[in-house]
């Protein structure tokens, strides 16, 4: 049975108020000297007992009498019919749990799993439910399934959230994908979480929830919050050596509702305490804290920037790795030498490898005849610019050094017969040179097309605007990669991998006479990112975010990876595969073959922030016009229990019943003698 | 007449603390209001004569004598010496019994001291038994002042006793008449009215007249209690809670059958009976003593 009114049902302690009388008023009566008692002990003893039996009952009549005025108002219904009436109308829903890196703050994850399993205890059999643990993406997914207990152990095993952020609109799409395969047309969607305003930032406008599928919102963050945040931090990732001293900045900013104004901002390197600044942001919303420190020896570096302050330190620490790097030792063999700057592509080259203040080349220059295997073992990278004339024994140099890991780049010019070069290098060069385009004055090519994934090229994505008069044509090999294309359509810049090297051949000469390459803005980053790749020196990450995927062995060489995550725990990879999900913030210490490094994991910044948005902007933004106004579960069957009630009335039966007692009561209240 | 009726109310007469004093309001306020009777100053055995004095009653004078003599002379009747009355009381427990201002064993007592004035007045002689489980006061019938003043002052000390045994007294009363005497037993009978009744019947038997009082209290005849109660028995404690309205129908009928029992018993043996209401006054009693007293002489 279940009542509309429920409250009402407090009222049944009144029904004990006539028995609580009968005890109250039991007091002996009071004593009565009479002369004999021999004709009351004749009276009969059922008469005795008839009078007893119609107190009982009066005492009954009125406790019942009260009781069933609580039941009439108090609106009883049959379960049975509401039961029926509920299992006619099952549900799919899909509880979707924020464990976004917000949701540890204060209580806010317990409050959720506490409404998540509210929503549970309001279902009944036959519903099915699916369960979605999500941040930036779903963390758990429970598909849907009429036990609804394993969807109650499901969250009683969510110790705690994750690091990521929040994001809304996949997860909701996941979970309104999840619903078209319900069994049930009654479809609803609950979104449990601390409503952050960035989890909306990748909003999708025009896209809907299928029509019919509700939603609820339900807001458990905390009324108020208060958080000392660092926003960003900028340190270097790469150093080289005798770099002078560099500077690290850290941003720090009052989220939440309450504004913190003081607080501290420490530097550690290397687990060492470096510098401590009080952060004062009184007059202002975010001050930039500046640390000053110089990173002398070669290797990896890890720092923390931590700030103090406030109570949710999951976002006080910022970890970043400094690489210092030993200089690229760069071979320069100049073909065609001059004494007019102007004309030597040698110089303008040089310029470009050694122009910089803190330069990550050493630059040594040799004729074509200094050339020999000894002095390329001692360079990282060969550049022939415009060499024409080696001999065989040269040339098999530079074979044997590229088979063995070293690097070259080639741009042949004018010195450079094709059939000498196809002869020489054809065995490494990524295409053969079949003859040289020269076009008037007037006219010249332009680079058309380059592949922008590329490691040299992805940098420099802007417009290439040089102009190419002379050129070389030529014919890629089976194993080269064109990089990039004149307007043509003619290769401009190919790559080949030659045994542990590579080798890079450019489609034309860096002299000013074939093209005015070296006198665009881009020329330098061009060289340097050309020599940094071939000499396998980029830059490689060291800093992520939680939820990135971090390959510890990005060359694919190593054979034994030991790995902690953040807090300690052991990575452990499956197949050879030593790739992982960045899950804590924190350092991951890992020994690549032995080797120690160093990877530094941040939560997302913008995750702490604490600004909401209320759950109508994003219910009026995903709920289909189609989809009837949203209602509870309690709502809507109560609803269906008011429907169910006009046809029954069971409270006007009752009225009646308790109509004739009250009669009943009368008639045997004045029958009785007290 | 009302007026003097007033002075018979029991209730009055409980204010009366002299009980010679209650006894002569009573058989004198009685006797005011009675009709002149024939019997009245009649004396059916004559014993000397006298000389007429002024107030005389004229039908008095012996006509015969003054025929003789030319004299008046007044006959004077012999007293009624001869007729022995015995006054007995119940004084247990029960009879103390009120629910007014006068109990049983006071209406009981004003009653037999009316009695025992007005057997006296009559110039006959009245004796005196209280007794209630045992016999308490034996005052032998004569008929001389100073024995009234004895009786009533015995009378005046009397407390109520326990339980009650009226055969006792009464067997014990048979066994000492010798002579015809009127037996006046005042009593609310609550005792083993059978053997009470067939003792009487015995007393009867041996040519005593007998007359029962039989006093009740009127809330004992209509049971006029209202709130449920504790009731305790006053001669054996016993107690029965109840409510009244519940079981005063079923009390009615039962002391209906009671008194019904008492009354026939009663009838069928020659003993009267008396049913007094101690509410109501006490001329019903002496009518009854008055007829009977007519009747037997």
């Amino acid at each position: 049975m279940v009542f509309l009114t429920p409250l009402f049902l407090f009222g049944l302690l009144a029904a004990l108020i006539p028995i609580a009388i009968h005890l109250i008023r039991k007091e002996k009566p009071p004593k009565v000297m009479f002369s004999t008692i021999r004709f009351l002990k004749k009276t009969s003893k059922k008469l005795i007992l008839f009078q007893h039996i119609q107190q009982w009952l009066l005492l009954l009549l009125r406790s019942a009498v009260i009781a069933l005025l609580v039941f009439a108002f108090a609106r009883p219904l049959f379960d049975q019919t509401v039961a029926r009436l509920l299992d006619a109308d099952p549900m799919s829903a899909v509880i979707m749990l924020d464990v976004s890196m917000s949701m540890r703050y204060e209580d806010n994850f317990d409050r959720a799993k506490q409404e998540a399993l509210d929503i549970l205890d309001g279902m009944t059999s036959g519903d099915e439910v699916a369960v979605i643990g999500f941040s930036n993406a779903a963390v758990v997914v429970r598909e849907l399934n009429t036990d609804i207990d394993s969807a109650r152990s499901l969250i009683n095993s969510l110790d705690e959230p994750g690091y990521g952020t929040t994001r809304y609109m996949p997860n909701i799409r996941l979970a309104d994908q999840l619903l078209e395969t319900s069994r049930y047309e009654n479809r609803a969607i609950y979104l449990i979480s601390d409503f952050q305003d960035v989890g909306m930032s990748d909003a999708e406008e025009g896209w809907k929830l299928a029509p019919g599928t509700a939603f609820t919102g339900i807001d458990v963050a905390a009324e108020e919050s208060s958080n000392l945040a660092l926003t960003d931090v900028r340190s270097p990732e790469q150093l080289l050596e005798d770099a002078a001293e560099q500077q690290i900045l850290a941003r720090v900013r009052s989220t939440g509702t309450l504004y913190l104004d003081q607080g501290d901002v420490s530097l550690y390197v290397d687990g060492g305490l470096i510098e401590s600044v009080p952060v004062d942001l009184i007059d202002r919303s975010e001050q930039v804290v500046t640390f000053t420190t110089s990173f002398d020896a070669q290797g990896t570096h890890y720092g923390e920037v931590r700030v103090t302050g406030d109570n949710f330190i999951v976002d006080n620490s910022y970890y970043f790795t400094v690489d210092v790097l030993p200089k690229i030792r760069v071979l320069l063999v100049n073909g065609e030498a001059s004494d007019d700057w102007f004309d030597d592509e040698g110089h303008w080259f040089g310029l470009a490898v050694s122009s910089a203040a803190q330069s990550p080349f050493l630059l040594e220059t040799i004729e074509p005849g200094e050339l020999s295997a000894a002095v390329l073992r001692q360079n990282d990278v060969a550049v022939l610019l415009n060499v024409g004339d080696l001999s065989a024994g040269q040339a098999g140099a530079i074979e044997s050094y590229v088979q063995n890991g070293g690097s070259l780049l080639l741009a042949p010019g004018d010195k450079v017969t094709p059939e000498v070069f196809n002869r020489q290098f054809a065995d490494i060069v990524p295409a053969i040179i079949q003859s040289r385009g020269q076009l008037g004055l007037d006219d010249y090519l332009v680079i058309a097309d380059f592949d922008r994934r590329h490691p040299i090229l992805s940098p420099l994505s802007s417009d290439w605007s040089a102009r190419f008069q002379n050129h070389w044509s030529l014919l890629p090999n089976e194993s080269a990669d064109v990089l990039m294309q004149f307007d043509n359509t003619e290769p401009a810049l190919l790559e080949r991998s030659v045994g542990e090297g590579n080798v890079i051949l450019f489609a034309s000469s860096l002299d000013l006479e074939w093209n005015n390459l070296a006198l665009q803005g881009l020329f330098l980053p061009f060289v340097h990112e050309t020599l940094r790749y071939l000499v396998q020196q980029n830059p490689k990450q060291r800093a992520y975010q939680v939820g990135d995927s971090l390959n510890l062995d990005p060359s694919g060489t190593a054979e034994i990876i030991e790995a902690t995550d953040a807090v300690g725990n052991s990575i452990q990879f499956a197949n050879g595969n030593f790739v992982t999900t960045a899950a804590t913030p924190g350092m991951i210490n890992a020994r690549v073959d032995g080797n120690p490094v160093n990877f530094a994991v941040n939560g997302i910044p913008e995750e702490s922030n604490f600004n909401r948005t209320p759950v109508a902007n994003l219910y009026d933004q995903i709920i289909n016009p189609d989809t009837e106004p949203n209602q509870s579960r309690e709502v809507r069957t109560a609803q269906l229990i008011e429907e169910l009630e006009r046809p029954q009335r069971v409270w006007w039966w009752i009225l009646c019943l308790t109509t004739a007692l009250i009669l009943t009561e009368a008639l045997v209240a004045n029958r009785t003698y007290r | 007449m009302s007026e003097s009726l007033n002075f018979l109310d029991p209730t009055v007469l409980a204010g009366l603390d002299n009980l010679e004093l209650r006894a002569r309001v009573v058989v004198e306020g009685f006797l005011s209001g009675l009709h002149k009777s024939p019997h009245k100053g009649f004396s059916v055995e004559f014993n000397d004569y006298r000389h007429y004095s002024r107030g005389d009653d004229m039908r008095h004078i012996d006509w015969k004598l003054y025929a003789r003599s030319e004299k008046f002379y007044i006959k004077q009747y012999e007293d009624e010496t001869n007729v022995r009355c015995m006054v007995v009381l119940d004084t247990s427990a029960s009879m103390s019994y009120s629910s007014g201002s006068a109990s049983k064993l006071d209406y009981g007592i004003t009653l037999a001291s009316a009695l025992a004035y007005f057997i006296n007045r009559q110039r006959d002689a009245v004796g005196l038994i209280t007794f209630d489980e045992k016999v308490n006061e034996y005052l032998p019938a004569k008929c001389r002042q100073p024995h009234l003043m004895r009786i009533l002052r015995t009378l005046a000390q009397i407390k109520p006793g326990k339980k009650t045994d009226a055969v006792k007294p009464l067997t014990d009363l048979a066994a000492s008449l010798n002579k015809k005497s009127i037996v006046m037993l005042i009593t609310d009978m609550l005792d083993d009215e059978a053997r009470i009744i067939k003792t009487l019947q015995t007393l009867r038997g041996m040519g005593n007249d007998v007359i029962v009082f039989h006093v009740m209290d009127d809330a004992e005849l209509n049971f006029n209690f209202n709130e449920a109660s504790e009731f305790v028995d006053m001669e054996s404690d016993e107690t029965f809670i109840t409510t009244p309205a519940a079981v005063r129908k079923a009390y009615l009928e039962n002391l209906n059958e009671f008194l019904s029992f008492c009354k026939k018993q009663c009838q069928s043996s020659g003993v009267d009976y008396c049913l007094l209401n101690t509410s109501e006054p006490l001329d019903e009693a002496l009518s009854s003593y008055m007829s009977k007293r007519a009747k037997s002489f």
